[in-house]
């Protein structure tokens, strides 16, 4: 589509491969992970290690 | 920088999230663990059970800490791969722009609308029995409030066909996320808990706004780092004649 107005810097699109949204599910998984596991008794570790960030990042906690 | 790749958007913004990570634990140690130390106190007040915790005081300090600086660079990363895909289609027309306007909308969706729903509570505060309630609370608003970021940029970019100025995109463009963010925080279930009766009013509030601290500051120095990572040295004179 041609603008109306003079253009601005508008940048060129970037090739995004399907692939790349791996890593934004892995890294979504690890933030659940270090962040959000409850009640599995490997769980219990992570949550007792990252507990004050837990608090302090305003996740849901005891 | 002649044509941005992934790879290159995306080691720019690891190493801005890991200095937003670093900015992050610093404001938890130095501002929010006092905050801790006090409801501790509260709580070990009130206990009467002689059960060892599995980790000391100074571990979990570390932690906290740790978990800062990791969840920054996985949300750094995350950010990164969006700010690829969506990059020739934000309003801003400088990458410093664009990589700064990704990280106010992410601020605003992920960090700023969950704690005004459901504020962030020093230990000693949230109820056990309903951790997993409030747990599925807090992801499904952030979830949903994404889906408004994500409609209100739809909105703006649909609007770029018709001649008008921008102002008014922009405009549009706020005035649909305001109404969906307002929406759902109106339609969102109340927390279960209630907050015990030896809890002093005023930890809560220094808690709740030492945790924003550590949230905004993770973003802003995130949002500031990796638009400046973004922006293309000045070559030398010398260089170009």
């Amino acid at each position: 589509m041609a603008a109306p107005s003079a253009p601005t810097a508008s940048a060129t699109p970037i090739r995004v491969p399907v692939a790349a949204w791996l890593i934004v599910a892995f890294a979504l998984l690890a933030v659940f992970v270090l962040l959000q596991l409850n009640s599995t008794a490997f769980a219990e570790q992570i949550h007792e290690f990252t507990h004050d960030g837990r608090h302090a990042l305003g996740v849901p906690c005891h | 920088m002649a044509s941005l790749t992934l790879g290159a958007v995306l080691r720019r913004a690891a190493l801005a999230g890991l200095f937003a990570g670093v900015a992050a634990a610093l404001i938890a140690f130095l501002v929010v663990e006092p905050r801790i130390d006090d409801a501790l106190a509260i709580e070990a007040a009130r206990s009467t059970s002689d059960e060892e915790p599995l980790f000391g005081r100074t571990t979990q300090v570390f932690g906290g800490m740790v978990a800062a600086a990791a969840v920054a660079v996985c949300l750094a990363l995350v950010v990164g791969v969006v700010f690829a895909r969506v990059r020739h289609r934000l309003p801003a027309t400088t990458d410093f722009g664009r990589a700064a306007l990704l990280a106010f909308l992410g601020f605003t969706t992920v960090a700023l609308l969950p704690a005004l729903k459901y504020p962030a509570n020093p230990p000693g505060v949230g109820d056990p029995d309903t951790v997993t309630e409030r747990t599925v609370q807090y992801l499904t608003l952030i979830a949903a409030a994404a889906a408004v970021t994500w409609l209100a940029f739809l909105v703006h970019d649909r609007l770029s066909a018709r001649p008008w100025p921008p102002a008014y995109r922009a405009a549009v463009g706020v005035a649909v996320a305001a109404v969906g963010y307002t929406a759902l925080l109106m339609t969102w279930p109340a927390s279960p808990d209630s907050v015990p009766a030896d809890i002093p009013a005023a930890l809560l509030w220094d808690f709740r706004l030492a945790s924003l601290a550590e949230l905004a500051t993770l973003w802003t120095v995130f949002g500031l780092g990796f638009g400046l990572l973004l922006t293309p040295r000045p070559v030398p004179a010398a260089a170009v004649a």
